[in-house]
């Protein structure tokens, strides 16, 4: 369309990254993101290692960046891997004698080790780097998968050469227990005995 | 400014399940109405409208200094004193803001009046930003309007860049996102938010209010126990000062947005102070807290006062005095805190509707209008979305 010199509005908005069913549970969220991530392209080539000696022996003279980025991803799982309360309920998902002790404020809590760590823009000086895990519970989903610490699911755990959207290397929250829920709301409960805003209408204004 | 009818698009419900805009009916009658649409001169856009806006926001924020530090002003905005101190150092830190609307009265020739200020949890973003943009955008391609049809509307874009100035601020390449559960409007325009920040290149995570957990080391987690460590709350400060976590949503060190120097302009308290700073200003009504009746009374040319919450949305608690009468009033859980009297000044009317003009504002500038109709005086949750166009 034609357009004025001196236009009042945004001139332009990407539809196509608009077009989006809104939905309500997180779940599905989640999994409408990871379509759309699909459909972006854009993937990027991303290495595996088990350890710093797989690392240098596989790209030699980067030694350093193989031990750094070793570094950091055990500091990264330490952050964000997923936590449980008990030795089994880890074990369950990631197989006997796969988890370790994590010191939370004084109590223990459990997370899977570190069964690798996917390193991407190799050549830059400053390489990204991922904690991976992998599980070898028969009753997990991830059974001989690599996976990341917020679960998502990165195929055969015997390759080692992955093609993964650029998000793969995102930061993510870190992982901590929580102790107790349901502490906001309480206002919307007592209000919403009010009137007829059981459904559609919200608290903004 | 004139209201004109127009036909409805003719497969626009279908559009709206495909973009995800669900709430366009609510309680079984329409929201979102495209068989009329408001249009507005340029000059009335940027005169009347843009300028105004930006004006009156900076008025806020001389308020926001005032109030944040003096406890005075503090108690008599019924803000509990735990929090007084986190939103003095949250104003002296210039903690980011992303938006807020403000509630005008205009009839396209006098001053736009600020009715008040939706600066900490303001809905109708998604159909403001995006939903009233495409039914320009298809009417003009139907030849159904002008191909010089503009609409003052930089809401999108506008926000996407906040989000990166805001990650900028604090460092952070992903962000929190919450909302109250069972209200598809709220769920609606976190998702829009959420869209805008990953524009921005920022990662998204939602979480709802009521799943907010405690972790042991005093930290906020979501449903996945993950840490948020910052996070958009669609949910007012008011109601977080006197809830169980409230407390800890100052000492888990979360940033949030919006900030809670914030809660000094949701608060319809700001309505007299602007008018004690600011009297007489063209933008502005006269208002008084409760407890200043004497000052009421001095303006005998004002014979309509309504009677407004300091915490209320959506028209809630609002009641229209008259010559010392109530005329005219609307149900509602608001007013335990305290009340104020703003002069009452008439909505106009366009075809037998009560017209509203919602102002934005991302961080400090004016980013667009929405225009909603109600056939009551009060505009309340039930009131329709109309969109606007500049000829």
């Amino acid at each position: 369309m034609q357009t004025n010199s001196n236009q009042k509005r945004s001139s332009n908005i990407d539809l196509s990254k608009m077009r989006k069913a809104f939905s309500f549970k997180p779940l599905a969220l989640g999994v409408a993101s990871v379509l759309l991530s699909a459909c972006s392209g854009g993937k990027e080539e991303a290495v595996v290692f088990k350890n710093v000696n797989d690392c240098a022996d596989a790209l030699p003279g980067m030694a350093q960046k193989c031990e750094a980025a070793y570094k950091g991803a055990l500091a990264e799982a330490a952050k964000t891997a997923p936590k449980y309360n008990s030795k089994n309920d880890c074990e369950y998902e990631f197989g006997r004698n796969q988890c370790q002790t994590y010191n939370s404020n004084g109590s223990s809590i459990f997370m899977p080790l570190m069964a690798g760590y996917m390193i991407g823009n190799l050549m830059s000086p400053r390489p990204y780097y991922q904690p991976m895990f992998t599980s070898y519970s028969r009753y997990s989903s991830y059974r001989n998968n690599w996976v990341g610490a917020d679960g998502r699911n990165f195929g055969d755990s015997r390759r080692s050469k992955l093609s993964v959207s650029p998000s793969a290397f995102d930061k993510k929250p870190a992982i901590t227990r929580t102790i107790s829920r349901g502490g906001f709301g309480s206002s919307v409960r007592a209000k919403a005995s009010w009137g007829s805003r059981s459904s559609g209408k919200g608290w903004g204004g | 400014m004139l209201r004109l009818p127009i036909d409805a698009r003719k497969n626009w419900q279908q559009m709206a399940r495909d973009y995800g805009f669900h709430f366009h009916t609510m309680h079984g009658q329409a929201y979102w109405d495209e068989t009329a649409y408001y249009q507005f001169t340029l000059e009335q856009i940027e005169k009347d409208l843009e300028s105004p806006t930006e004006e009156i926001h900076q008025m806020c924020l001389h308020v926001v200094d005032l109030v944040s530090k003096s406890e005075e002003r503090l108690t008599q905005f019924a803000i509990p004193s735990d929090y007084w101190q986190a939103i003095a150092d949250s104003w002296q830190a210039k903690e980011p803001s992303l938006y807020s609307r403000l509630d005008l009265v205009y009839d396209g020739r006098s001053p736009a009046k600020l009715l008040e200020n939706n600066a900490d949890t303001p809905t109708s973003l998604y159909e403001s930003g995006f939903w009233q943009w495409l039914w320009l955008e298809n009417n003009v391609d139907n030849n159904q309007l002008n191909k010089r049809a503009d609409q003052f509307n930089s809401l999108q874009e506008k926000l996407v860049n906040r989000f990166k100035v805001i990650a900028d601020y604090y460092g952070i390449s992903y962000l929190h996102f919450a909302c109250c559960k069972d209200t598809d409007e709220d769920r609606g325009t976190v998702q829009y938010l959420q869209d805008c920040a990953k524009e921005a290149g920022v990662d998204d995570y939602f979480v709802y209010i009521e799943d907010i957990g405690l972790a042991e080391s005093g930290e906020l987690t979501d449903l996945q126990d993950q840490i948020m460590s910052h996070c958009f709350k669609l949910y007012p400060w008011e109601f977080m000062q006197r809830e169980e976590f409230g407390p800890h949503a100052l000492k888990a060190n979360t940033g949030w947005i919006e900030p809670i120097w914030k809660s000094i302009l949701s608060n319809k308290a700001l309505l007299p102070l602007l008018w004690q700073e600011f009297k007489g200003h063209p933008n502005l009504l006269p208002a008084f807290f409760e407890s200043d009746m004497a000052s009421m009374n001095a303006l005998s040319d004002v014979k309509k006062w309504v009677k407004k919450p300091f915490y209320s949305r959506e028209g809630a608690n609002i009641d229209i005095l008259e010559n010392g009468k109530m005329s005219l009033s609307s149900d509602g859980p608001y007013g335990e805190e305290g009340f104020i009297y703003q002069a009452h000044t008439p909505l106009p009317k366009f075809a037998d509707n009560y017209t509203l003009i919602g102002s934005w504002l991302v961080d400090d500038e004016a980013a667009g209008i929405s225009v909603r109709e109600d056939k009551s005086a009060i505009t309340q949750d039930l009131s329709r979305y109309m969109p606007h166009i500049i000829l």
